[in-house]
């Protein structure tokens, strides 16, 4: 719908701009909410390490933080102006179907009866995560069929234990699966040498390894052996609004994929003789407008918040104490499965 | 001194090692507790580190204070803005001088100055956490730590003691209508575990009420809280005006008092007296209840302890959290349990 009223939009941009506007934007009564009341109501996790969570001073970081703070610079210019409302698992559908909240950015998986009894619309993915496992580097295990005949503490009754034992039963593979009552006693007990291997999701375990004894000497694997993507979430309806959710998340994604980042953005606006450059950072088109935003929209984003990769690296990535790799969450040329449509 | 040491003596042969069989018992208990206090100990001072200002300062085996040094604040005002922090500490000094001010015996009026301090200081420590009228506003989503569990804490209380009395009258009442609202309230509340009743208040209610008219998260919880903990204080109250022998209120009659005043001047007094042990214990666990608003993401004490364990700088912190928002919850728990000691015997000498 976006793509045809852009052409529409292009088409009769230079005979009457102004009607054509008028006729496009539906109304959005989320957004003009947000720019009555000067900030975005962004719903976040209570606190998990790299994705979202408070530190001495207060202040909200994390890569589900920095897509809040990435929809405020595109709709309101700054990405300071977010509040945020911590929410619990239980809670977040409620806070979102009610109104609470603008959006939720909260390591929530998209699943299809998610999408189709709860009333929301996942708005792309912002991490593929995934559960995998933590082993030592020494072991030379560098994905999940190499742990054959290997020890794994899981916690007893977790979904973890038995996606894992599923998976490896499957492949006919050999492993112990060691229970563990909670979560906390199965990774120390690997730590103390009880099991060759800890499993649990990506991001979890990204969190949980900084709290090994030789944080170093531990690697996670990139490969997973279930599929939870991760993505913004909106309620159903308000279509101008969900779209602003979703082409600034892949706003973010293009502009790392054309190179653009937080340091060169202003050379590149100024300079760049690439077409899909030029419209992405509004130098180009009116992209921002058929949306009801500012033209420099994107330009805002990657300035104040960073592409993609940028916000990947600060907060789970190398640049975090988190230090995960990109694997599945790196561009589709670098091996990765991020993709873009194009901003056309 | 020496009389003291000799009396020690003897009380330890007495009472500890009287025969051969209790010298073995007492020594066993010894030794048991110097197995488990030494490594508390160990863990707690002596191999803890107190300075410092990150996680790499914390090369001990024992617990990192520095996380409790450097999350103070969170954990005392939850994400308060700083340069309005002075404004809890204001309620806390004011709090803290009319509780003194009241603890003197012979100040005089002080029925009717208590009861002026009840009026006025609940809306105006509202005003000085919450705001407005040229105070700059503090959302109550930015409350958060001790200052919010006290604050949840008392507040409930304030509004659950009263229409706690209402409702042991009411189930007194020998009005049938009144009676069964009151038996209808006091068990249906009584019988909603807490935690499904913050649940409901926060979550259904925003569904079901118009958008616009939104009640504060904070408020919902409070009165959530409130309305259980009611049904609760309404049994501790029942408990009093049983014992209450029914002369009492026929005398009153008897001498020209209508119900109203020979309930408040006669029954009561001494219904609430009998009481105030239960009462006292409904609000501790009120106190401790508080925590449950963790489930909204209500940030209490225990809640910012919980989140500040998110933090990849201060990560594997769990033990000193828990250990620090557990003595905090016990500090207050035992000095409300002494407070209301001293009540009870000032009570019992009228």
């Amino acid at each position: 719908m976006f793509i045809r009223g852009a052409v529409l939009g292009a088409a009769v941009m230079g005979l009457l701009p102004a009607v054509a506007l008028a006729q496009q934007l539906a109304p959005s009564p989320t957004l003009d909410a947000i720019k009555a009341r000067g900030h975005v109501e962004c719903g976040v996790h209570l606190g998990l390490p790299g994705f979202s969570f408070a530190n001495d001073k207060g202040e909200w970081s994390g890569i589900d933080v920095d897509f809040c703070r990435a929809v405020a610079a595109a709709v309101l210019g700054d990405a300071g102006k977010v509040k945020y409302t911590p929410t619990s698992v239980q809670q977040r559908w409620p806070v979102l179907q009610s109104g609470q909240v603008d959006l939720l950015s909260r390591n929530t998986t998209i699943t299809f009866s998610r999408n189709a009894s709860l009333g929301v619309n996942f708005q792309g993915i912002n991490f593929y995560e995934g559960q995998t496992f933590v082993v030592r580097a020494k072991s030379g295990a560098k994905e999940p069929k190499d742990l054959d005949g290997a020890a794994i503490c899981v916690a007893a009754g977790s979904t973890e234990e038995k996606t894992a034992a599923d998976w490896y039963a499957e492949r006919k593979l050999k492993v112990t699966i060691v229970n563990f009552q909670k979560n906390d006693d199965a990774i120390a007990a690997y730590d103390a040498g009880r099991c060759d291997a800890y499993t649990a999701g990506l991001g979890a375990l990204a969190g949980q390894r900084i709290k090994l004894k030789q944080t170093g000497e531990h690697v996670i694997m990139t490969e997973t052996i279930s599929n939870d993507p991760q993505g913004p979430v909106t309620r159903q309806g308000d279509e101008r609004w969900q779209a602003v959710v979703r082409w600034t998340l892949n706003g973010m994604i293009a502009a790392e994929a054309l190179g653009v980042n937080s340091r060169n953005v202003d050379e590149m606006k100024a300079k760049s003789a690439n077409a899909e450059v030029r419209r992405l950072l509004g130098v180009e088109g009116n992209f921002g407008q058929l949306l009801g935003l500012s033209d420099d929209w994107i330009y805002q984003v990657v300035k104040q918040v960073g592409n993609y990769g940028e916000s990947y690296e600060r907060t789970v990535g190398m640049g975090s104490p988190l230090k995960l790799a990109r694997g599945k969450n790196e561009l589709w040329t670098k091996g990765g499965l991020l993709y873009t449509p194009p901003f056309q | 001194m020496t009389n003291r040491v000799t009396s020690l003596l003897r009380f330890a042969r007495r009472r500890l090692f009287a025969t051969p069989l209790d010298a073995v018992i007492t020594l066993v208990c010894c030794w048991a507790l110097a197995r488990i206090a030494e490594p508390l100990l160990r863990w707690l001072v002596i191999d803890a580190t107190f300075r410092g200002a990150t996680r790499a300062d914390c090369t001990g085996a024992g617990a990192c204070w520095v996380f409790i040094r450097a999350r103070f604040g969170q954990f005392v005002y939850g994400f308060y803005p700083i340069d309005q922090r002075w404004r809890v500490d204001l309620v806390a000094v004011l709090v803290i001088a009319c509780t003194a001010l009241l603890a003197v015996k012979r100040l005089p009026h002080r029925g009717a100055l208590a009861a002026g301090l009840a009026v006025v200081m609940p809306p105006l420590v509202l005003f000085l956490f919450y705001g407005g009228f040229g105070l700059p506003v503090v959302e109550t989503r930015d409350w958060g730590g001790l200052m919010l569990t006290l604050f949840i804490a008392i507040y409930a209380g304030l509004l659950a003691v009263p229409l706690g009395i209402v409702l042991a009258l009411g189930r007194q009442s020998r009005l049938p209508a009144i009676r069964t609202l009151a038996v209808m309230f006091i068990e249906f509340w009584r019988g909603v575990p807490i935690i499904a009743v913050i649940f409901l208040a926060s979550l259904i209610l925003p569904l079901i009420v118009p958008s616009g008219i939104g009640v504060d998260r904070l408020a919902r919880a409070v009165i959530g809280l409130a309305l259980v903990v009611a049904a609760y204080m309404a049994e501790a109250v029942r408990g009093g005006l049983q014992a209450i022998p029914k002369g009492q209120s026929e005398a009153a009659t008897a001498l020209g008092l209508r119900y109203p005043a020979a309930t408040v001047l006669i029954v009561l007094p001494q219904a609430l007296r009998i009481a105030l042990p239960a009462m006292t214990n409904e609000f501790i666990a009120l106190l401790k209840n508080t925590s449950l608003v963790l489930i909204v993401s209500i940030l209490d004490l225990l809640g910012v302890a919980q989140a500040a364990l998110a933090d990849p700088a201060w990560v594997g912190m769990t033990l000193e959290a828990y250990v620090f928002a557990g003595s905090i919850y016990w500090l207050l728990c035992f000095a409300l349990s002494r407070a209301s000691l001293r009540l009870e015997r000032r009570a019992a000498l009228r």
